[in-house]
């Protein structure tokens, strides 16, 4: 787990990459690498990789990026996991390939020289990276099929430059720092940048599951070589079996696989925990995979002390029944307000979440893990969440009067009229959207309408960037081919846009901030492969599936306890502080009725669009 | 005779004979495209007509220019239709390419389309937008004419690529030709030159900038004169400025000079300045460059590229009069010609580069197209065109 970077002077006219330039990239990322630093150029200093390294697999200096060939020819800086390596490794020795190291990386170089880019294929994990084809003289970038681990490229014309963060990009001063409207707008309608775009114009995002060539030309249209919709589809098409007893059978197979392929590491594994299933359930199958030392932890807050939100009291029951080593971390509104501009510097881009990921990635390192696992992606996966419900119903009911052109514009428009202040615009914007998946799920997880937008970041921006977004339309994208199933519709709609742009993306910053790798067992190609087609037969209740896989089964309190989100008092925190202020001069949000979200939304892009 | 290979239709606003930067770029490109690797024919319809249009490379045909713009859309689809099949349609300015597109669409060719400066820099009307939205690629001369491009177009920003001007082999170093310093009586003088045309509408260039540091870059080098070459109806503007600033003396206006004496121009200098804010480029730039001549350029616009963000020359803030100043004296203090310093931006790279994109972005798209079972093809191409010469039919 690590910080890559690299710069490609592609063009005849650009001048020769500066080595500086490189470093100041790399170095802003640290915190992601405390454990080691290095760097390559190529021989006429038109190419440059950078790297700094946390050690978890082969400690020891020949581990050290980026990494060469034996021949000279490729070079890499590779951020990630790839649990699969020892496998791959094996069979590539089978057919000849020499080893150096017991690294990732270099398995990573070996299935290149075979493969070429199809040897994404191969690769079980979360992954970056940049590779350097001498030969071709041509950069390939690519990225995890879920999008676990992050690449942002910035291409002026002349120059190309790669890092795991948007903000390094922006270090060295080289980068246009441009607004991109079509960033800030999905932010304000989702919460979270929508990939490819950043708030950055230059600076785009490598998607989840594509790769990129650079050559003398300069970047390529990136290349999607792996599709959530396309798996449910296929799966829907499979036969699974219909027995509930073989079922559960494959699905814990398949989950303690994922699991224990999730393990492999030569640092201790811990694991974040909850009162929910899903946490829990993982740590029973660590136990399971073998682990008998494990490290947990919860973060617990004083104010919910013997009340129904707090977590603390289940979550020791569950550490207690599997026998992990278990530390609750109590986290006070001074340790927030003392945090909040360490965790805003953090915040590689605006986003409305984050914020417990950030203290449970604290509470681990001050433990001493260099690894956790978290039960993120089980909602996804699991039918868990309510948009599983929601979605179709709302689909079912409002697609007959959504159909009537302009019904829902003028409903809206009147509703927003008559009700002005009083009613939650959402609420307003039913008919124009509740008709179709994309809209209702828009709906669902919706932060702002874009007829807020003006008030929010101006009209111009807004204007522009939802013509560049398209909100409905970049919903649609993720819907090609199109699930049969309404709950393979909502999961992909998940994964692919809330778990993708938020959860996974804000898991990476506030624990990278902290030196921690957070492995998600849950988000894995495989183990979706091998779950789809059954938690597709299955609905909104496939969660026990999960549930009744660790052999010895969860504390019944926890299984069959009410699905609650996970709550903060961080919310109260910041609604009867004075220190952020800013929303108030903006009257939708000093409204009465508004949302928190909201108002923190607009406090995180003041702060980082002023940064 | 037509060549084998792919057939390139080319809506040009000056083409071969024409004057100015863009006409220059497009002799260029045109040139460069003809000799890429598989293509055939290259047909240039430009828009403004020159007098004299020498000889075409090998594979160029350029027809007659049509002024007049509604019959040059009429006489682009007859070139279309006459001339057909075409494998690429390229649309040399961006005001040409709501036409080039339909034209494009039309031959379901791929559309490549230039832009060049300030004519892309701002938003323009939506059919322009939607139309450049059409093209699979379009090349910009500089990265900042790109990015302000990506500000408001609706494309991958992977389709836009840049090809920024070269030089011709004409501009190498020299001594400081006797003819212009006797012209000039520019003898042991510092001299300062800017070559642009003085259009009263852009006022972009910086000679009023220029012309205002003028009395203190006097005071310490009091024998240096500024030849602005070029004209335009922007001159009496700057002969008065130059006036008001007590340095008419110094200040001298060359009015156009013939082509062939240009090169001379640039030897005759010590300092090639020109801050502009208005730059998509700056062909100018590099012409100075390649000559050895010390070139002062403004750090906002396309002028940043052919300086290479101040490797191969000085960037100021064009608006910051001390800057300036500073500039031009050190620049005059260290007098010593540099030796060709475009040597990056020489024809041949371009042209090298030039194919790789043609293979990247046409031969690709060209290819797909030309996989098609022929009999197919033809049919496509002439049905699009039915609709057309019908119409022609019923007026």
């Amino acid at each position: 787990m690590c910080g890559i970077a690299g710069i490609y002077a592609y063009h005849y006219a650009a001048n020769a990459i500066d080595r500086a330039e490189l470093r100041r990239i790399r170095d802003h990322m640290v915190a992601r690498g405390p454990d080691g630093v290095g760097d390559w150029y190529s021989q006429d200093e038109r190419v440059g990789l950078g790297h700094c390294r946390l050690t978890i697999i082969d400690l020891s200096e020949r581990g050290a990026q980026p990494m060469m060939s034996a021949n000279g020819k490729l070079a890499v800086t590779f951020n990630g996991e790839i649990y699969n390596y020892r496998q791959l490794r094996a069979s590539l020795e089978t057919r000849g390939h020499v080893f150096r190291t017991q690294t990732d990386t270099e398995v990573l170089l070996h299935l290149y020289a075979e493969k070429g880019e199809e040897m994404v294929h191969d690769l079980r994990g979360m992954f970056a990276f940049g590779l350097w084809d001498a030969d071709k003289r041509a950069l390939l970038l690519a990225r995890d099929p879920y999008g676990i681990k992050p690449l942002y490229y910035a291409d002026d014309g002349w120059t190309l430059r790669f890092a795991s963060q948007v903000k390094a990009l922006l270090a060295a001063g080289k980068v246009s720092r441009c607004p991109e409207p079509a960033g800030w707008v999905g932010f304000c309608l989702f919460g979270s940048v929508p990939e490819p775009f950043t708030t950055y114009q230059e600076i785009r995002a490598l998607p989840a599951g594509s790769t990129l060539w650079v050559d003398r030309v300069g970047p390529h249209e990136t290349r999607q070589y792996f599709s959530i919709a396309d798996t449910y589809c296929r799966a829907e098409a499979a036969s699974s079996p219909i027995n509930d007893e073989d079922q559960q059978h494959d699905a814990r197979d398949a989950l303690l696989d994922s699991v224990r392929h999730h393990l492999v590491a030569d640092v201790p594994v811990g694991a974040f925990l909850s009162s929910g299933i899903d946490s829990g359930a993982l740590v029973g199958l660590m136990r399971d995979a073998g682990q008998r030392d494990i490290q947990t932890v919860t973060v617990a807050f004083e104010e919910f002390r013997g009340r129904s939100e707090d977590e603390a009291p289940l979550a020791a029951e569950i550490a207690e029944r599997y026998g992990t080593r278990h530390t609750t971390r109590i986290v006070t509104e001074e340790e927030f307000w003392n945090d909040l501009p360490r965790i805003l510097a953090a915040m590689d881009q605006p986003t409305i979440d984050g914020l417990n990921t950030w203290f449970v990635s604290k509470a681990a390192r001050e433990l001493g893990l260099k690894v956790a696992i978290s039960g993120l992606g089980g909602d996804e996966l699991f039918g868990g969440y309510p948009s599983f419900r929601d979605v179709p119903l709302w689909v079912r009911t409002l697609a007959l009067p959504g159909r009537i052109p302009g019904l829902g514009e003028v409903t809206r428009f009147l509703l927003t009229g008559v009700f002005a202040q009083s009613l939650n615009p959402k609420a307003t914007g039913l008919l124009k959207y509740g008709g179709s998946f994309a809209g209702a799920y828009f709906l669902r997880r919706g932060l702002f309408m874009p007829w807020e937008l003006q008030a929010v970041i101006g009209a111009e921006i807004a204007r522009l960037g939802l013509r560049r977004l398209g909100p409905i339309r970049h919903i649609e994208t993720v819907l090609k081919p199109r699930p049969k199933t309404s709950f393979g519709k909502v999961a992909v709609l998940e994964s692919s846009m809330y778990m993708r742009n938020q959860l996974l993306r804000d898991t990476d910053w506030a624990s990278m901030a902290h030196s921690l790798e957070v492995r998600v067992p849950l988000v894995d190609v495989k183990l979706l492969s091998q779950l789809a087609s059954i938690t597709a037969r299955n609905g909104s209740r496939s969660k026990h599936l999960l549930a009744n896989s660790p052999r010895t089964p969860l504390p019944l309190k926890v299984v069959e306890r009410p699905k609650t989100g996970f709550t903060t008092p961080i919310q109260s925190w910041l609604q009867r502080d004075n220190r952020i202020q800013e929303w108030r001069k903006v009257p939708s949000l000093a409204a009465n009725k508004c949302a928190w979200a909201r108002r923190w939304a607009f406090q995180v892009s003041a702060a980082i669009a002023a940064a | 005779m037509a060549r084998s290979g792919l057939r390139i239709l080319a809506l040009v606003t000056d083409g071969f004979g024409g004057s100015g930067g863009i006409a220059q770029y497009n002799r260029d490109f045109l040139s460069a495209l003809a000799r890429c690797d598989r293509v055939g024919d290259v047909i240039v319809l430009p828009r403004l007509s020159s007098r004299s249009v020498g000889a075409l490379p090998n594979g160029v045909q350029q027809l007659r220019a049509v002024e007049n713009r509604l019959a040059y859309s009429v006489a682009a689809l007859w070139t279309a239709i006459k001339h057909q099949p075409f494998d690429l349609v390229f649309c040399g300015h961006l005001f040409m390419a709501p036409l080039a597109a339909i034209i494009a669409r039309a031959l379901r060719a791929p559309l490549w389309v230039q832009v060049h400066g300030i004519e892309a820099w701002c938003e323009p009307s939506g059919l322009k937008r939607r139309s450049v939205e059409s093209a699979t690629i379009i090349t910009s001369v500089s990265r900042y004419t790109r990015r302000r491009l990506l500000e408001w177009v609706g494309i991958e920003p992977a389709r836009v690529k840049v090809l920024p001007n070269t030089v011709d082999p004409q501009y190498q170093p020299g001594p400081k030709p006797a003819y212009l310093l006797e012209r000039h009586a520019a003898g042991g003088k510092k001299v300062l030159v800017t070559v642009s045309r003085l259009d009263n509408s852009e006022q972009y260039k910086g000679h009023d900038r220029v012309i205002r540091t003028l009395p203190g870059v006097l005071s310490q080098h009091p024998d240096t004169i500024y030849l602005i070459v070029g004209d335009g109806d922007d001159r009496p503007r700057l002969e008065s400025l130059a006036v008001e600033c007590g340095v008419a003396k110094n200040v001298q206006f060359t009015g156009l000079v013939p082509p062939q004496e240009l090169p001379d121009y640039f030897r005759v200098a010590d300092v090639f300045v020109m801050p502009s804010m208005g730059e998509g480029f700056g062909i100018v730039f590099l012409q100075a460059m390649a000559t050895g001549v010390r070139v002062i350029a403004g750090n906002r616009d396309g002028s940043r590229d052919p300086l290479c963000d101040g490797t191969l020359g000085t960037l100021v803030d064009p608006e910051n009069c001390e800057d300036l100043a500073s500039a031009i004296l050190a620049a005059l203090d260290n007098p010593a010609h540099t030796g060709d310093r475009a040597n990056r931006f020489k024809p041949d790279l371009f042209r090298e580069h030039l194919n790789a994109l043609n293979q990247c972005f046409s031969v690709q798209n060209g290819g797909a197209l030309a996989a098609l079972p022929s009999p197919e093809r033809a049919v496509s191409v002439s049905g699009a065109f039915s609709s057309f010469r019908n119409d022609q039919q019923c007026q």
